[in-house]
Formats: structure tokens, sequence, C-alpha cells
């Protein structure tokens, strides 16, 4: 069976400094069983890859000149794509749309660490929150994987800017 | 992805770091060793050890266990390795300065106490090896400053293996020729691997990320770090191998040694290029403790180039070897060490403290765990006795010296009170010291069981 493909440019929306998240896993989810999404950006979108992944979604990426990249999406049949277009909270393999978006990327170091702590307190279970950083947020992980939080990120093409998302877990209390 | 956890043992690190930094300094004001006494004598030797094994190489192994994870974003390979090995670096460093009081017959014992200390000395750097190096490995490909401190570490291995060699020819474990030859002539070498290869230039690449990290400076890697990098491997390459070479040829490795240090300085010159860039770059503009007190330190270790290259040109650089080392030792590293450690400490406290309630409840700030401007008195003195003690050996004033020791000893003695402080949360306004939830960190440990890693 041939996969037939959406398109999505979030290229305009992230050059107008804006975060496509939402309306990709919108696309997503409007999708047939059989369709995959194109998806054209400025940068390698890696976070999404383990994100749609696990809504059982293969990728491609190739880079298409001047920075930019195409990915295809293709559905592999292992998880229910267009079925189930919104995850259940207890879901451990769904990311939903960021309900917080956060630009920490001008703080002074250990503030973004700090918002971002304490962002995820008002969160409930499954809910996700997108942040921007400067650097990637190693002494945060451990603080994150304490209170039962899921978090992927990584570096956009510039290297200077690193996307982190993070999914609120059932607010396990820190270790004693 | 995996994220970094406090080094349970580096507080450990930096306390007996500390001790031994004040106790060569007390030595030092009561006259002991270099220059009341020839740079060649026991003494000298016992004053030396405690500075660059006891003081420096603690400290560096201490905050290289936190920051090697840092640098390559992986966690320490094992967490709990370090305990045995400071046991190994300290015990090894006890017997190797009973060893040298042997020699000159101060301690009228007759035990082998020169290999003793060398073997476990040598068993500390491997375990230190090990563990960086597992991690180092676990993180490839290699950031800019992870590839410095594996270069240093390389070093500090060669500079060990010449000292193991020293403490078996000199224990009179072994007469083997080449061994006696190295033992003869290679002080230059192990000098080199030791000073300029471990300490300095691993100190150069932590600084790269350390400094950025701190004042929000872009971290890209610059054309002239991977120059100042690869122009620095190949001089420590001709100092230590062509100077092996020299030895083993039974020739003076002086003149190799000495092209080595010329062209160290364009290597330095383009460190400094890229830190003054650091500076520059910063979006952080209103300067914390650590950083700038870092500046001093960096100008330290220019002074020095500068200094080794007027000495070369006048041919008086064997004549003032101990000046240029004493600014490379308290100016350059000991201040940077000094700087970071009134951070790290202060960081890695607030870390552990607060990390469990940050967003839970009201916790005070990293700069609420200390005051700066108290601070910043220490430092001003510590800086200004160091340099005029530097003046004090170039004018051959050896009582001025000693006398300039007191001042170094009292800023000392007040920064370290000033981490004890940061460390015990002192400084902290009683409200916000310790929320529901947070615990008092304990002075020398870290509470970490074990590395939280989450995949």
């Amino acid at each position: 069976m041939t996969t037939r493909y959406v398109d999505l440019d979030v290229r305009p929306v992230l050059k107008a400094g804006g975060e496509p998240f939402a309306a990709i896993m919108a696309a997503i989810d409007r999708l047939n069983p059989d369709e995959g999404l194109r998806l054209l950006a400025t940068f390698k979108p890696t976070p999404l890859f383990a994100v749609l992944g696990s809504k059982g979604f293969a990728h491609e990426e190739t880079e298409i000149g001047g920075g930019d990249w195409q990915v295809l999406f293709r559905p592999t049949g292992d998880a229910p794509s267009g079925a189930s277009p919104l995850p259940t909270t207890a879901d451990a393999s769904a990311w939903s749309a960021p309900v917080k978006e956060m630009d920490n990327r001008d703080l002074d170091p250990p503030d973004p660490m700090v918002k971002i702590l304490a962002a995820t307190e008002a969160l409930h279970e499954g809910e996700v929150l997108a942040a921007l950083l400067g650097r990637e947020p190693i002494f945060l992980f451990p603080e994150l994987a304490k209170r039962g939080h899921a978090w992927r990120g990584g570096f956009e093409a510039d290297g200077a800017t690193y996307r982190l998302l993070v999914r609120a877990g059932a607010g396990k209390e820190a270790a004693p | 992805m995996t994220g970094v956890s406090l080094s349970r043992w580096t507080m450990s690190y930096f306390a007996v770091a500390l001790v031994c930094l004040l106790a060569a300094e007390i030595l030092m004001v009561l006259g002991y060793g270099f220059p009341g006494a020839p740079l060649e004598a026991s003494a000298t030797l016992v004053l030396v050890h405690l500075i660059a094994l006891g003081w420096l190489t603690l400290l560096l192994c201490g905050a290289l266990f936190q920051f090697v994870p840092v640098l390559v974003a992986k966690p320490l390979h094992d967490n709990g390795l370090p305990l045995p090995t400071l046991c190994c670096l300290v015990g090894g460093l006890a017997l190797l300065l009973g060893g040298f009081l042997e020699l000159d017959g101060t301690l009228a014992i007759d035990w082998p106490l020169l290999p003793a200390g060398g073997t476990l000395l040598a068993l500390g750097f491997l375990l230190v090896l090990y563990n960086l190096g597992r991690t180092l490995w676990a993180g490839r490909p290699l950031p800019l400053p992870a590839r410095f401190v594996t270069a240093g570490l390389v070093s500090v291995a060669v500079a060990a293996g010449f000292g193991l060699t020293f403490t078996y020819v000199l224990g009179g474990v072994t007469l083997a020729s080449p061994l006696l030859a190295v033992t003869a002539a290679g002080l230059p070498l192990h000098v080199v691997a030791g000073l300029g290869g471990w300490l300095t230039f691993t100190a150069m690449g932590v600084s790269y990320r350390l400094l950025a990290m701190f004042m929000l400076a872009p971290e890209q890697e610059r054309p002239t770090s991977t120059a100042a990098l690869c122009g620095g491997v190949v001089v420590l390459l001709l100092a230590i191998v062509g100077g092996a070479i020299a030895v083993l040829l039974d020739r003076d490795p002086a003149p190799v040694l000495a092209i080595a240090a010329l062209l160290a300085v364009p290597v330095l010159a383009l460190y400094g290029y890229d830190v003054v860039g650091l500076y520059r770059r910063r979006k952080r503009r209103k300067l914390e403790t650590n950083s700038l007190m870092a500046a001093p330190a960096l100008a330290s270790l220019g002074l020095a180039a500068l200094l080794v290259v007027v000495l070369l040109a006048f041919g008086e650089l064997p004549r003032f070897a101990g000046a240029v080392v004493y600014l490379l030792a308290f100016g350059w590293l000991s201040g940077l060490g000094l700087a970071q450690l009134y951070k790290i400490v202060a960081f890695v406290t607030w870390l552990e403290c607060y990390g469990p309630v940050l967003g839970r409840t009201p916790t005070p700030r990293v700069q609420d765990l200390v005051v700066e401007q108290r601070a910043r008195k220490w430092f001003y003195l510590y800086f200004g006795a160091v340099w005029l003690s530097t003046i004090a050996l170039l004018v051959d004033q050896p009582p001025m010296f000693r006398g300039l020791a007191v001042p170094v000893l009292v800023a000392t003695v007040g920064l370290s009170i000033e981490f004890a402080r940061a460390r015990r949360l002192v400084d902290v306004t009683a409200s916000l010291r310790l929320p529901p939830g947070a615990r008092q960190p304990h002075l020398l440990r870290a509470f970490s069981p074990k590395a939280e890693v989450m995949k």
C-alpha cells in the first residue's frame, strides 16, 4: 500500500518565532489511517521523532537546502494514528499539544530550571509544557525524574536553542 | 537522554584540597622550603607536592567528577568510586611526603615510603582515569572542552608515570639504566606534564565551558578554540616526547623545552583571545564574583607566559624558574580554582538542598547563599599578595616573600570560611533557609544515593 502524504509547511510559523507543535499534532490527528505527513521545517525536528514514533509513525528526514528539512512521517500500522485523536491521560506513550509555552532563553541560570519546575507544578497529569532554553538543562533532568515527569528535547539546527517538552507524570514525590 | 546528578564525594575532595593548601601556606609563612631552601631540597619537594597533588590535583579531580558529566551530558560512570580514589591519592601523598623527609634524614627511618607512596598515587590516578575515561567514552563525539580534559588526563598519566619511576629509583627498588637516566634528567618533563598538561590544559578546557555557562556567553566552537587545542597538544607532545627522547639519548632536554615554551605562547594567546571573547559576548552584563575573579587568574597566566619569554631572551629562565612556577601555581591555577570554587560550592549546595522543592515553595536564589562583597575583599588581598610575592622572588628577596605569605594565608582562610558558610547555608535568610522538604546538606558529601537516570 502506498502512503499518501498530507503537506504541512511550518517554516513560516518558525520564522515568525512561533511554536508549531500544536499545529503538527492537529495535522497528525486529522490523518486517515493510510495517510502520512510531509513536514517542512527550518531545522531537523528531532524531538518530534520520538513523540510521533510513540504514536506509530516512522520518519525519514532529508535536508533540502538552506538549512531546511523535509520529514516524511509514515504510519507503521503498529499503533493507532487517526483513530484515537486525543490520548487518554493514562496513556504513557502519547504526548498531547503543550498547554503552556515558555521562552527561557534569556534568563540567568538557574532561573530557567526554577521556572520550568514551578510551571510543572501547575500541570495536570498528562499535560505537556514546551520551553525554549539557551542550553541543555542537564541539572533539571534528575529533578524531573524524581517528580515522575517525562521529557523530550533537542537542539535546533542553529545549535543555540534547546527545545524541551515536559509531560507531567502522576506527581510522584521527590525522593526522600 | 540522561541528566547529571550531584557528584557524591566532590565536597570531600574540595575540603581535603583546601586543608592541603592551608598547610602549604602555613609552611611558607614558617619559611619552610623554597625560596629559603634550594628548589631541589626535600623541604621544597614536600611543599611543591602538597600544592600540586594535595591542593590542585584534588581540587581538579573533585571538580572533574562533577563537571565531566556536564561537559559530555552523560552521568559519571561510577559515583561511588571517587571515595576509594580519594583514599589512595591522600594516602599516597602522605607516604610520598614522608619519603621526601626520609631522603634528607629528617625522618630517620628506613621504610620504603617513596615507592609505597608512588604506587598508591599511581593506583589513585588509575582509578581517576578509569572513571573519567569511561564517562568520556560514553560521551563521544566529544565537545571541545572535553577534548582538552582528555589531553589533560593523558598528561596526568605521563606525570604520574615519571613520578612513579622517580620513587622507585630513589627508593632503591630498581637500578635499570634507562630509568636511572629518566630520574637523573627527567624532572623538567615531570613538571611540564603535571603543571602544563594536566593542571593548565585541563583548567583551560573546563574554563571554556564554565565561563560560558556562568556568564551566559554563546558556546559555539570557534576555529581559534580548535587551534588552541591542536596547538596545545603539539606543544605538549614536543615537550614530553621530544624531551624524553633527548633524555634517553643522553642529551640535554633544555633546548627542546625552550622551543616548546616559545610555541606555547601563541597557543595561550589563542586561548586568551577566546576567553576575552566570552567576556565580551556575555549576556549577563553584571559579572558575578567567580567570573570577575577569574580575570586576575587569567591575567596571571598571561604574565607567566610573558615572563617565560623575557627570561628566555635574557637566558635567566633557570635562575627564576621558581618565580614562574609560583605565579602559575598561585596566580593562575589556585586563583582560578578559588574563584570557581566560590560559585561551584554555592551552586552545588543550592541544587542539593533546594532542588527537590523548587517550584513548590519559595526558595532562596543561588546568590542568596553567599555575600559577594565580603568575599571580594579576600580575593583582592589574595591576588595582590600573590603578585607581590612573585616580584619578591624576581628581586630575590626571600624574607619579603615570607612576609607576603601571611596575607596569602589570611585571604585563603577567609575564603575557606566563606565556602563553609555557603555550604552550611549560614548566610541564607532564616525564613527561607530550610523550607519543608529541604534538607541541610552535609559539609563533606552530597546526598546522592545513585545517579537518577531516565532513558
